[in-house]
């Protein structure tokens, strides 16, 4: 096997399984922190019971984060040499802020809130909550600046051998990219966590079991849901677009599908990509609706990937469904919780049993929809590591063979299988306990 | 700036030694002090609130040297890439068994995850400990500085040495721990491990010592010379704190003696990251091995911040959580 196809499969299954996780952790650590602040001021038993209910949830998801997270940190050195040697100037900037500001924040408050010593006040957890919710966030704008000067470098300058070299942190930091890509993240785990609260509380009114906590926790998840369901798309969704058809007109042309340049472009709804032929089999169009949405002008020239040479292409079939899984589902997601959060204001949404069920089975697809997004960013940025400076093929490590790194694969799967069948096992199960069978 | 750059990863590293220390050591010695079931419960509740936050100073400090000297994260990481990833399985057992343990109120289930737990801590120490000797002894490196020797170059015996003496320290600091931390016979248990072993710890670092010093022969700074006093002052006193059943101060001088290694390792090993077997100035230095001035500026001033911040609310978490722990 090509080694760097090696170490391509084993960063993609590790960061993809450790990624479920963040997403939990941003989407949920807001909840966490509110509902142990309502607890310690309030003096309802019911919030200091949702509190700790969701404290045991995100405390088994962060524990399944931060052991599937260790290996991020070191995988650029063991599998990406080259690519750390090259670029190590820039991009470990970002990643050690990551681990100074942000992951110590986490990690040292956590404790605090998952292990309530007698005698620690209640006040004193709601600020442990609300310093893990700022330091998951953090966290993610950190990796998230990584990866977006990847997509869209910038603050560098080369150095006579060919190194890439850091000028200017702050435009590293503050891109235009790297903070609309970042609220994209955010808004999609936000989504996440919106659902997941709306879909246990779902469960527990189809269940007619904790009614009265159920219907906080879809009311809460329903609201939070909409919102970011519709921020998801405008304005971060749409900024994302424009920073991609602006700086990445090739990955555009591939996440739509579009083979041939047109003016007055349609957007594909659904289609399969047929790569050997250059076409769309079976499409549904929108007439001129791509060059609007890229450019805010039905009538404007989109480049179509025969704009641009062969090798430049990046992967078309997994970009091209990996995209429209994410619009697709987001798309899903509007609608759901639109109708869901007009029931509720109308009153009707506790009669309305079919949209309950809705909720509980949306569950699962927001996870889908964020990691979808994610393959359209990374596998649409091929065959570049860095976008325009350096590509992915140069990127490994000189020393460490496909045998190895397979081998490695394999130990990883192992892991990350035992991981996640206790993590779902735990989870269920803490979800099937509920909130009143833990002790507040 | 580069010399700053070396002293700030040693500190990183030696806080986790220190930190992350206590938390292997405990469970490395978990099977000598922990006779039940709830005993061995009380053990990991002493370190459960605190083990996460200490492993981060190991990330951070990967984080660092990535920043700091990226030449010399790419070539170490890649060069070991077996044994580092088997650091990261290890690390990542110990996790899930520290998390899981409580989560089933079985007997088999926690006599599964104790044992992993004090199985993979012991491990992990065992390979840090080896991991220095090496870096002490210097490895074999190729002109762009990637590692050339093979799996068994790195089990030397002056290395596997060094591995004996980091368990024999660990867990004694480990179970200085345990003793300032939880109540009752398990801390008494633990006190006279502290006393006892101070002795193995003793034969074992003069041993390592002299080997050391033997291979160095011309020693770069003087001051290195006076190292072996204030480590063997240090030990002394632990054992003597331990011997009136001072705890806290029994963990305190444990920390000053791993402090006063680490820093006469760092000073040995310096001015390389890596240094080259047989011959030393062919490794890595912290002069080939910078970036630039200005990465070098930012990734110090991201780590002054960075453990400022963490030295002022750290502390007070942890005084929050510095309960003492009962068998319950």
């Amino acid at each position: 096997m090509d080694p760097v196809l090696a170490d391509r499969l084993q960063f993609a299954f590790t960061i993809m399984f450790h990624y479920l996780f963040p997403i939990g952790t941003m989407g949920l650590a807001p909840f966490v922190a509110a509902y142990t602040w309502k607890a310690a001021h309030g003096r309802d038993e019911e919030s200091a019971r949702i509190a700790a209910f969701w404290t045991k949830i995100f405390g088994i998801n962060f524990a399944a984060g931060v052991v599937s997270g260790i290996p991020m940190e070191f995988q650029f050195g063991t599998n990406w040499a080259a690519f750390s040697r090259n670029t190590g100037s820039v991009v470990g900037q970002p990643l050690a802020m990551e681990s100074l500001f942000a992951f110590f924040l986490e990690s040292v408050f956590l404790g605090a809130l998952l292990y309530r010593r007698r005698g620690v006040p209640s006040m004193f957890v709601a600020w442990a909550g609300v310093m893990i919710c700022a330091g998951a966030w953090l966290s993610g704008f950190f990796i998230v600046a990584t990866n977006a000067w990847m997509q869209h470098p910038v603050g560098y300058r080369i150095a006579a051998d060919g190194t890439i070299l850091l000028q200017n942190i702050w435009a590293v930091l503050f891109s235009r990219f790297a903070y609309w890509q970042f609220a994209h993240v955010l808004c999609g785990a936000l989504l996440a966590g919106g659902f997941i609260v709306a879909g246990v509380g779902a469960y527990y009114l189809l269940s007619r079991r904790d009614e009265a906590i159920g219907r906080r926790l879809v009311r809460a998840g329903t609201i939070v849901a909409f919102a970011f369901a519709l921020i998801v798309v405008f304005p971060t969704g749409d900024r994302n677009g424009r920073d991609v058809t602006q700086y990445q007109p090739v990955k555009l042309a591939a996440q739509e599908g579009l083979f041939t340049t047109e003016r007055e472009a349609p957007l594909a709804i659904i289609g399969m990509p047929d790569v050997a032929h250059k076409r769309l089999i079976d499409p549904i169009f929108v007439p001129d609706i791509l060059s609007f949405l890229s450019y805010g002008n039905y009538k404007a020239n989109v480049n179509g990937l025969d704009a641009y040479a062969r090798e430049l292409w990046p992967p078309v079939e997994l970009t091209y469904y990996a995209y429209h899984i994410m619009v697709g589902l987001g798309t899903i997601f509007a609608a759901a919780a639109t109708l869901a959060v007009a029931l509720l204001a109308f009153g009707m949404l506790w009669k309305a049993r079919w949209m309950l069920w809705i909720l509980m089975l949306l569950m699962p697809f927001p996870f889908v929809a964020n990691e979808a997004g994610w393959v359209a960013a990374e596998v649409g940025r091929q065959p570049w590591i860095v976008y325009g400076l350096m590509k992915t093929a140069a990127g490994g490590s000189p020393t460490v063979s496909s045998g190895e790194t397979v081998f490695t694969l394999i130990g990883f799967a192992g892991m990350y299988f035992l991981l996640g069948v206790l993590f779902l096992y735990l989870v269920l199960r803490e979800i099937g306990r509920g909130p009143s069978g833990s002790e507040a | 700036m580069s010399v700053a750059g070396f002293i700030a990863i040693a500190f990183m590293l030696t806080m986790y030694v220190l930190l992350d220390g206590y938390d292997l050591g405990v469970a490395a010695v978990a099977p000598l002090i922990a006779r039940s079931d709830r005993e061995r419960a009380a053990t990991m509740a002493g370190i459960g609130p605190f083990w996460n936050g200490n492993e981060v100073w190991l990330i951070a400090a990967g984080a660092a040297l990535f920043a700091l000297f990226p030449a010399a994260y790419a070539s170490s990481f890649s060069g070991f890439y077996l044994p580092l990833i088997i650091v990261l399985w290890l690390l990542m057992l110990r996790g899930i068994a520290l998390e899981l343990r409580e989560h089933f109120p079985s007997e088999i289930w926690h006599q599964f995850w104790d044992a992993a737990f004090s199985a993979s801590s012991a491990l992990l120490i065992f390979v840090f400990g080896i991991a220095l000797g090496n870096l002490l002894r210097g490895v074999p490196l190729d002109a762009a500085g990637y590692f050339q020797g093979t799996f068994s170059f790195l089990l030397n015996p002056y290395a596997l040495l060094v591995g004996v003496f980091a368990f024999a320290t660990l867990g004694v600091h480990g179970a200085t721990f345990v003793a300032m931390r939880i109540e009752g016979e398990l801390a008494a248990r633990a006190i006279q491990i502290v006393a006892g072993g101070s002795w193995l710890v003793l034969i074992l670092y003069l041993a390592v010592t002299a080997l050391t010093v033997s291979m160095n022969a011309p020693l770069r700074a003087p001051w290195l010379f006076a190292m072996p006093a204030l480590s063997l002052t240090a030990l002394g006193l632990m054992w003597r704190s331990a011997r009136a059943g001072r705890a806290r101060e029994a963990f305190v001088m444990s920390s000053c003696f791993i402090a006063t290694l680490l820093a006469a390792s760092a000073g040995t090993i310096f001015p390389y990251l890596l240094p080259a077997f047989p011959a030393r100035n062919r490794g890595i230095s912290i002069f080939a091995a910078a970036p630039s001035e200005t990465a070098l500026a930012c990734a110090l001033t991201v780590t002054l911040i960075g453990v400022a911040a963490v030295a002022i609310y750290a502390p007070i978490v942890w005084r929050r959580m510095a309960r003492k722990v009962r068998v319950e």
